[in-house]
Formats: C-alpha cells, sequence, structure tokens
C-alpha cells in the first residue's frame, strides 16, 4: 500500500495517471450531462473518434492546433446535436442511434483518413500540430508539489476544471436544473413548461463538445497523428467511468482517476515484462469488476429494507 | 379589469387525430372569483376541456374568450400569461427535485448565469405564508407525504401571479380531514378574489365547496347551473343520464367457514406503507372486510403479505386452512387470489400490451387457449369478447393496447380476468378510484357476487362511501396497527371513522 502511494506520489507516475485520465474524464463528463437529461450519450465514442480526425485534419491544413481542436469541438457538439436530432426530431431510440453514430464515425473516420492521406492506417502523411503542455508560473518551482501540479497538458487542465464547472452547472443554473428536471420526469418538466427536445438538444451537444475535446486530445495531446479506431473503447470507459460516478461530477471525477491509475499500472507493468496482453486487459478489467460490486451492493441493500 | 366572466367557452369542439370526439360544442361562462366545479363521468370530456384552458392542446372548433376577448390557447406560455394554475391529478412534481427547486421550475430568478437560490427560497416561504400552506422548502419531494406533495403542486401553481386555479380531482388521495384542510384552503383564496375551476366527480364535495356546476356529459355539456337551485338527485340525472342503482349489500351467509386467517403478523420495513404491527384478522367465505385509514398506515404491508410480495417477520398467515406465511406470489395464486390492484397499469395490466394479452394473462397452461406451445388466437378472441360483453367494458377491439381505455374500462378488464373462476380471497386495493360512476357501480356489483360465491374478500379504499357500501366489517389501520375493528352497522358514518383513521381513538 505505501508502496502504491509513493510511486503514484512520483511525478513521472503521477503525470503518467492525468495523461491516462484526461480523455476519459472529458468523455464521462459529456456523457454524464446527457445522462442527466435523459439520453445516454451512446456514441460518445464515435464523437471522441470523430473529434480526433477533425481535429488532426484541420491542424494540418491551417498549420495551427488550436484551430484544429476548435473544429473538434465544434465538429463534436454537431454530432451530439445530430444525435438529439434523430432522437427527438425523427423519433429514433436512443440506445440504436448511439451505436449506430459509433458505427458509422469508425467508418467514416477511416474513409476520411484514406481521402486526406491515401492511407487507410495513419495520418502520419500529414503535418499537424500538437496542443501544448502549460507550466504554470511560480507553482512549477515549488519543491515537490510544483513537478506534481505544473506542467501538465492544457487539456488536461481543462478536465479537471470542468469537474466543478459541470456540478456547478447542473446543481446552481437554470439550465441544469432543466437537465434535471427533464431526465428525472419529463412529463413533470412538461407540465412546467420546459422543452424536454431542446434540453436534451443543448446536453447533447455539450455532451459532443466535451467529446470533441476528449478526441482532439487524443490525436494532438501528445502525438501529432490520426489512426484508425485509436480511441480504441475509451468512449465505452467513459460510460463504465459515468456510472460508476453515480451521476454526479465529482464521483465521475474519481471513476475516471481509479481507471487512470488502473491503465498506469497496466502500462507499467508492460514494463516489467509480464505478459502484454494481460496487462492491456486490465483498465477494462477493473470497471467489470467495479460494476459488479456496485450492483451486489444495490441488490444487497435492496433486500435489507424488504 | 373587465367585470364579466374570467373564462367563456364558445362552441368548443374536439376531435382527436385518431376520430376520437372528445368534446362538442361546449359553451358555458365561468364568474370571475368563483368557486366553478365540473362534473362528469371519466370520459366525459372534463380533461379535455382543462387541457384546453391551459394551453396544452388547441380546440378544433370553438373560441376561449378570456376577460371577454378571444384568445389562441395552443401559444408556448399561454396559461403563465394569462395566470392560469394547475394542480394536475397526477402530480407533476419531478421527484428528487426540492420543494423549491420545482416551484421556480421553469421560471427561476437569476443573478447572472445562476439560480438566485436566496431569492428563490424566499419567494418560496413568502408563497407558503401569504396562502398559509406549510411545508419545507428545502425538503426532497419525494420524502413528502401525498398531501404534502399537493401542497407543493398548489403552491407552484399559484406561483406566477395566478387568477384562475384549475384542480383536476384534488381529492383523490386526501383522508377526510386532509379534504377539509384542503377546502378551507381554497375558500381562503377565493376570498382573496382567486377563480378556483375543481373537476371532481363527487358529488358531496362539490356541493361543500362549489356555488355553480357544469356538468359534462359525452363530450356535451348538460347544463350549468348554481348548485342552491339544483338537488342531488338532479344533478345525478345530469351526470348519468339516468337513475344510478346503488347496490347495498347484504350478506348471505354469517357462519360460513373461515377461508383467510392472519394471527400477529407484523412486517419490518423502513417505510411506513409497508409497516404493519400485530395484526390479527380472519374472513370469512363471503365476507367482505374493509380496510380504512389515512394513505400509507401499512395498507401496502398488509397487500404485500396477502399476496407474496412481502413476508411476515412474525405472526402466520392461513388460507384455506393451508400455511401461507413464506409462500411466494405464483402460491398464493395457484391457491386462488384474485387481486386488483390500486395502479391498474403498473401492477394491474401492462399498458402497452393488447385488450387479449391482459385479459389472458395468467392463464398459461389453459388447455381450451392453448394447442402445443401455440396460443389458439381464436379462441382467446372470443373469450375476451365475452368479458368484455360481461363486464360493458367500452372498447373498439381485443387487439387494441390497454392504454388506449379510459381508467374505468380498464380496470373492469382487469376485474373480467381477476374474477373469472372461483377465487378464495380477492384483494381489492381502491377499486374505483378515478372510475366514473357507472363503472364504479358495476365493479361493486361484481366484488359482491364474488363474495357470495364464497370468495373472502378483502377491500381496501380511501373511498368512505365504498367502504359503508360494501363492507361487512371495517378495519381502521393507523401506523400499521388496527385501531378499531367495526361492524358495519346502518349507525356507521365517515364522521364516525374519522377520529380512529388519524389515531385519536382506538376500539380494537
Amino acid at each position: 500500500m505505501i508502496e502504491f502511494f509513493s510511486a503514484i506520489a512520483d511525478p513521472a507516475v503521477f503525470a503518467t495517471v492525468l495523461r491516462v485520465m484526461t480523455p476519459l474524464l472529458l468523455a464521462a463528463l459529456g456523457v454524464l450531462i446527457s445522462d442527466r437529461a435523459g439520453v445516454l450519450n451512446i456514441g460518445m465514442e464515435g464523437i471522441m473518434l470523430s473529434g480526433a480526425l477533425i481535429g488532426v485534419l484541420v491542424s494540418a491544413a491551417t498549420a495551427n492546433p488550436f484551430l484544429g481542436l476548435f473544429a473538434a469541438l465544434i465538429g463534436g457538439g454537431l454530432l451530439g446535436a445530430l444525435m438529439a436530432f434523430f432522437i427527438n426530431g425523427l423519433g429514433t431510440q436512443f440506445i440504436i442511434t448511439g451505436i449506430a453514430l459509433n458505427m458509422a464515425a469508425l467508418a467514416a473516420t477511416t474513409l476520411g483518413l484514406f481521402l486526406a492521406t491515401g492511407d487507410k492506417g495513419m495520418s502520419g502523411a500529414l503535418k499537424s500540430g500538437v496542443l501544448p503542455n502549460i507550466d504554470i508560473p511560480l507553482l512549477g518551482g515549488v519543491p515537490i508539489l510544483g513537478p506534481l501540479l505544473s506542467g501538465h497538458h492544457m487539456l488536461t487542465y481543462l478536465a479537471i476544471l470542468a469537474v466543478p464547472a459541470v456540478a456547478i452547472m447542473l446543481a446552481r443554473t437554470p439550465f441544469g436544473l432543466h437537465i434535471r428536471a427533464v431526465g428525472s420526469d419529463p412529463k413533470a418538466a412538461a407540465a412546467a413548461g420546459i422543452s424536454r427536445n431542446r434540453v436534451q438538444l443543448y446536453a447533447l451537444a455539450l455532451s459532443g463538445v466535451l467529446g470533441g475535446a476528449a478526441g482532439a486530445y487524443l490525436s494532438m495531446g501528445y502525438v501529432s497523428w490520426f489512426a484508425q479506431n485509436m480511441t480504441a473503447g475509451r468512449g465505452f470507459i467513459a460510460l463504465a467511468a459515468e456510472v460508476m460516478g453515480m451521476g454526479t461530477a465529482w464521483g465521475t471525477f474519481a471513476a475516471a482517476a481509479v481507471l487512470g491509475i488502473a491503465e498506469t499500472v497496466a502500462i507499467t507493468m508492460q514494463t516489467k515484462g509480464l505478459p502484454n496482453e494481460l496487462m492491456q486487459m486490465i483498465p477494462y478489467i477493473v470497471p467489470a469488476v467495479m460494476l459488479t460490486v456496485y450492483a451486489a451492493r444495490r441488490q444487497a441493500k435492496a433486500r435489507k429494507i424488504s | 379589469m373587465a367585470e364579466g366572466p374570467i373564462v367563456s367557452f364558445r362552441g368548443v369542439s374536439k376531435t382527436y387525430p385518431n376520430g376520437t370526439v372528445a368534446l362538442t360544442d361546449a359553451t358555458f361562462d365561468i364568474r370571475r372569483g368563483s368557486i366553478h366545479a365540473i362534473c362528469g363521468e371519466n370520459g366525459a370530456g372534463k380533461s379535455t376541456l382543462m387541457k384546453i384552458l391551459f394551453g396544452l392542446e388547441s380546440p378544433s372548433a370553438g373560441q376561449v374568450l378570456i376577460d371577454g376577448a378571444a384568445v389562441d390557447t395552443a401559444t408556448p406560455d399561454f396559461a403563465g400569461k394569462h395566470g392560469i394554475g394547475m394542480v394536475h391529478q397526477h402530480f407533476s412534481l419531478v421527484p428528487i427535485l426540492t420543494v423549491t427547486e420545482n416551484i421556480i421550475l421553469g421560471h427561476e430568478p437569476r443573478s447572472s448565469i445562476f439560480i438566485d437560490r436566496h431569492k428563490a427560497r424566499r419567494q418560496v416561504v413568502e408563497l407558503t405564508q401569504r396562502f398559509d400552506l406549510a411545508v419545507d422548502p428545502d425538503a426532497r419531494t419525494d420524502t413528502l407525504s401525498v398531501a404534502a406533495q399537493q401542497k407543493v403542486e398548489i403552491l407552484k401553481a399559484l406561483s406566477r401571479d395566478t387568477r384562475l386555479l384549475i384542480l383536476d380531482e384534488p381529492t383523490a388521495v386526501l383522508s377526510p380531514p386532509e379534504i377539509e384542510e384542503l377546502f378551507n384552503r381554497l375558500r381562503d383564496l377565493c376570498a382573496a378574489g382567486m377563480t378556483i375551476l375543481f373537476i371532481s366527480h363527487k358529488l358531496h364535495e362539490v356541493r361543500a365547496l362549489a356555488e355553480t356546476v357544469t356538468v359534462l356529459r359525452a363530450g356535451k355539456v348538460v347544463g350549468t347551473t348554481p348548485l342552491a337551485e339544483v338537488d342531488d338527485t338532479t344533478i345525478t340525472r345530469m351526470v348519468m343520464g339516468r337513475d344510478v342503482d346503488v347496490p347495498r349489500r347484504q350478506r348471505q351467509q354469517t357462519d360460513a367457514p373461515v377461508v383467510l386467517e392472519l394471527d400477529r403478523v407484523s412486517t419490518r420495513s423502513r417505510d411506513p406503507a409497508d409497516r404493519i404491527e400485530d395484526i390479527s384478522l380472519t374472513i370469512r367465505a363471503d365476507e367482505i372486510v374493509g380496510i380504512a385509514g389515512v394513505d400509507g398506515s401499512g395498507q401496502r404491508g398488509l397487500v404485500g403479505v396477502l399476496s407474496g410480495l412481502m413476508h411476515p417477520a412474525i405472526g402466520s398467515i392461513r388460507l384455506a386452512g393451508a400455511d401461507m406465511s413464506r409462500a411466494s406470489a405464483p402460491d398464493w395464486r395457484r391457491a386462488g387470489l384474485a387481486y386488483l390492484p390500486a395502479d391498474r397499469y403498473a401492477r394491474g395490466g401492462t399498458a402497452s400490451l393488447s385488450l387479449a394479452d391482459n385479459a389472458i394473462a395468467g392463464t398459461d397452461g389453459d388447455k381450451a387457449l392453448q394447442w402445443g406451445p401455440f396460443l389458439r388466437r381464436g379462441a382467446i378472441r372470443r373469450r375476451v369478447q365475452q368479458m368484455i360483453a360481461d363486464y360493458a367494458v367500452r372498447a373498439g377491439g381485443t387487439g387494441e393496447r390497454l392504454d388506449s381505455l379510459s381508467g374505468g374500462n380498464a380496470q373492469k378488464l382487469i376485474a373480467a380476468r381477476e374474477l373469472a373462476g372461483s377465487p378464495k380471497l380477492l384483494i381489492a386495493d381502491q377499486p374505483t378510484r378515478g372510475v366514473d360512476v357507472a363503472a364504479a357501480a358495476l365493479l361493486h356489483g361484481r366484488i359482491d357476487l364474488a363474495a357470495r360465491n364464497g370468495a373472502a374478500v378483502l377491500l381496501i379504499t380511501a373511498d368512505l362511501d365504498e367502504l359503508l357500501r360494501l363492507a361487512d366489517r371495517v378495519l381502521v389501520l393507523f401506523n400499521g396497527k388496527v385501531v378499531a375493528d367495526l361492524e358495519n352497522h346502518a349507525g356507521l358514518t365517515p364522521a364516525a371513522l374519522g377520529p380512529y383513521m388519524l389515531g385519536l381513538e382506538t376500539a380494537a
């Protein structure tokens, strides 16, 4: 245990945890907003993947990674809005809509990649930029804390700041209240004059913007290329993180951190000669085990009451 | 401000896209500052009329005049703009929000991009004081009692400079003292200048509260009249179009064998509605035992242990001599339980399935309806058509969805299913809640008939008239305990039950 904590406190390990946690946290917060509004964003994986490609393409075309990020946010938001249009405008079921978006996004990004580079695997031929790390002035010089807290990726800071922002948005703003009302009881919300369609449209668009940020982080955070299916299921892990977070922003943060640690452990173990394939399973086994434990506890609690 | 009627309906009709005619040429006025009742059977068009006035639906023909001027009801925020508030029959409160959040929902006071929470709370506290409706502004709504939730619902309706308050069947969920309390508040509101529109099919309540009544029947206005000028028989005739035959139960045999026996049964639960304590009770064949009590006094726990949904922590239950203390729901069914649940769409039937599917649920293994693994559709249709005819269910066909029926007709279909065969024990939980008078009369007759055919009947109802009409014996539950066990004789009145229901007296 002590070893574990001293390992986490090691700036290099801590940085790795933050690095792998960032896309999960951004995406899971996006899932959270959609879930509270009653339209769980199953399409998060597809939105992330699209955001990753859009970011690289725009960044390469404009030679400006910030424009790439901006385009990824807009693209993600539009895809979220598109889902809302299908679900509420055309009456499709939200889970099917999300699955369809995921499958379409995988095919479309592969096609887009091929059209732009002539390669179906990677976008190495494109000259895309990398979004920068941020050194916090003054703090960077402080011993112990400095190396722990300063010098991380800009989107890592953004993701962490998004936690209180989403929490406050849900608890304290009219929009957040409307999201909770629509997600909990759409009929009662309608009786109070709140349009479910509009609230869910904005919620899914915002969810998409966060998904776009998560995708841009994957393709422009530390690398400067897009690869086919580079999200590799992170959108689904984000769904698990949101469920583990019990529908709150801080809970989602904690769940994303746990999953980040799990993946860090997997990465570290791989370098120590343990079977690669076994270690790669860890990030997927942890949410499965935790969700099972939650479900079992909830059932035990329900039995106790009755 | 204008002096004429606050609202006038002029030839208002509503035909739904599926062809259902809900309202035909409705014309009447609502006088400013009065309490106006709308009376009528289920499906008479009351709800449609209210939805039009609240701006949820637009009329197919005719006009609605507010303060003498024709208005377009189908505009967004119509109700808010004209100061119309509505207390829905099924509460429109979001369970996970606090009282304050529910009341401000849709018109939140803001400071910059945030909700001004202090102002919101102040507004709610002011409302509770101004209208004398005490409720904790910070409580989560789903922790409140039904009566308190209704107060929140009323406060919400009053929170936007309301001048016309619509209440749709507001007393259905309340006990007699709570109803009295509600009526006093409504009279105060009226005295303060509010116009109140009160929808009910309980005549004595209409008479106790309102000055004027408009009677609807089959989508048409039968008449609008001051209540002082008509007697109950006249109104009943207006509502029904015929005299209702009120069945008074006469028990045939008083020494029939004991069917159901509870010996000092208690349950453990956090929820008071599920908690019963030391209940001993016997019901004979051809006996109807009525359970009175304020909502949440342990009725759900009692039904739970008698249907296998819960098990007693202490005590024993015997049905026709067999020990049923640990019996499961299927065991109870096999032993001859028929059950009319209070929530007919959640427990009584499946809203999205057809009438036929609902009517044969639970008959699996019936050779007449099955051929090997297949259902005999023709035989099923014939049997269900017979049920529909026997119980006078108003329905288009056996393939219609259950939720296409009005509440009374759905309940009749469920009763047809449950009372088929000859049940040993019948549990009727709020059998006629929200059901029109004619359907209620039919259901009462069938419950009585089931008892005569040898069933022991447990009747749980908030409708004390129904209780006294049907029950041979009345048990009052309070806090999970039987506080009174009374023979139902001619002298027993709802007023006499009140003190027991409130836990002021015991006579067990």
